[in-house]
């Protein structure tokens, strides 16, 4: 079953979706307009550059220390969780055993992110990126 | 800050408290954990970095669709490829990912 089917499936979750993670695409399951979805997706296409950013600072401090490649990032709010597990993205109530399984379902379902994920995120600046990145 | 608390989660590796500017200032390390004090130092500034862009966005987000529920924020995690760091406040806990209790740790920052 597809990622956010299966996270859709699962009570409790708001919304699902993949972000723009090659570019502008993005698509979405649940409780958001298109332009929320358009909003979620360029939040979580920042923050894992930004946390990318930082594991490449932290990597160069104490190289091969189990930060490298970041594999996703979470935002606890009051009441909604924000996930973020490589280009998929979920938005779930803050319910008992809700994120840890949610985790669990886009950790196994993504897998691995692999070094690859900064060189796709800037594929839209054309040129060779990875070059120019590494 | 009790960290012996937060060292007693499931796979932690580390657990740790910060300023308000990200300086380490306190800090208990797993016996044959890689982690050090100057990892430490270098994750709480950006633990810092990422709870303040966070905040900015629960609210941003929430002015901008009306909807509830981010804020106030109750923490950051970021999943690495072998451990996370979970933050609230001015404290953290590293945990290895597969034996990481994110919920049990949000709730153990949340009550420290």
């Amino acid at each position: 079953m597809h990622i956010v089917k299966q996270l859709m499936a699962i009570p409790g979750v708001i919304a699902a979706g993949e972000y723009a993670y090659r570019g502008d695409r993005f698509s979405y399951q649940g409780a958001l307009t298109d332009e929320f979805a358009r909003m979620a997706s360029i939040l979580c296409r920042a923050n894992t550059l930004s946390v990318n950013m930082q594991s490449e600072i932290f990597d160069s401090f104490a190289e091969n220390c189990g930060c490298r490649p970041v594999q996703g990032w979470i935002v606890r709010g009051a009441n909604v969780t924000v996930c973020a597990v490589g280009n998929y993205f979920s938005f779930i109530e803050n319910r008992e055993d809700l994120l840890n399984d949610v985790m669990t379902i886009m950790r196994a379902k993504v897998g691995d992110v692999q070094d690859d994920l900064l060189a796709n995120l800037y594929a839209r600046l054309g040129g060779d990126t990875r070059e120019a990145l590494y | 800050m009790d960290l012996q608390k937060l060292m007693d989660l499931p796979g932690a590796l580390a657990a740790f408290t910060y300023t308000d500017k990200g300086d380490l200032q306190s800090h208990v390390l797993r016996e044959g954990t890689e982690i050090t004090a100057q990892m430490l130092d270098l994750l709480t500034r950006s633990c810092v970095a990422n709870l303040a862009i966070a905040s900015m966005e629960a609210r941003g987000w929430e002015a901008l669709t009306g909807q509830g529920g981010f804020q106030p924020l109750k923490g950051f995690s970021v999943v690495g490829l072998e451990w996370s760091v979970v933050v609230n406040g001015n404290a953290g806990v590293v945990v290895k990912n597969r034996d990481a209790d994110y919920e049990a740790a949000f709730q153990a920052l949340q009550a420290a």
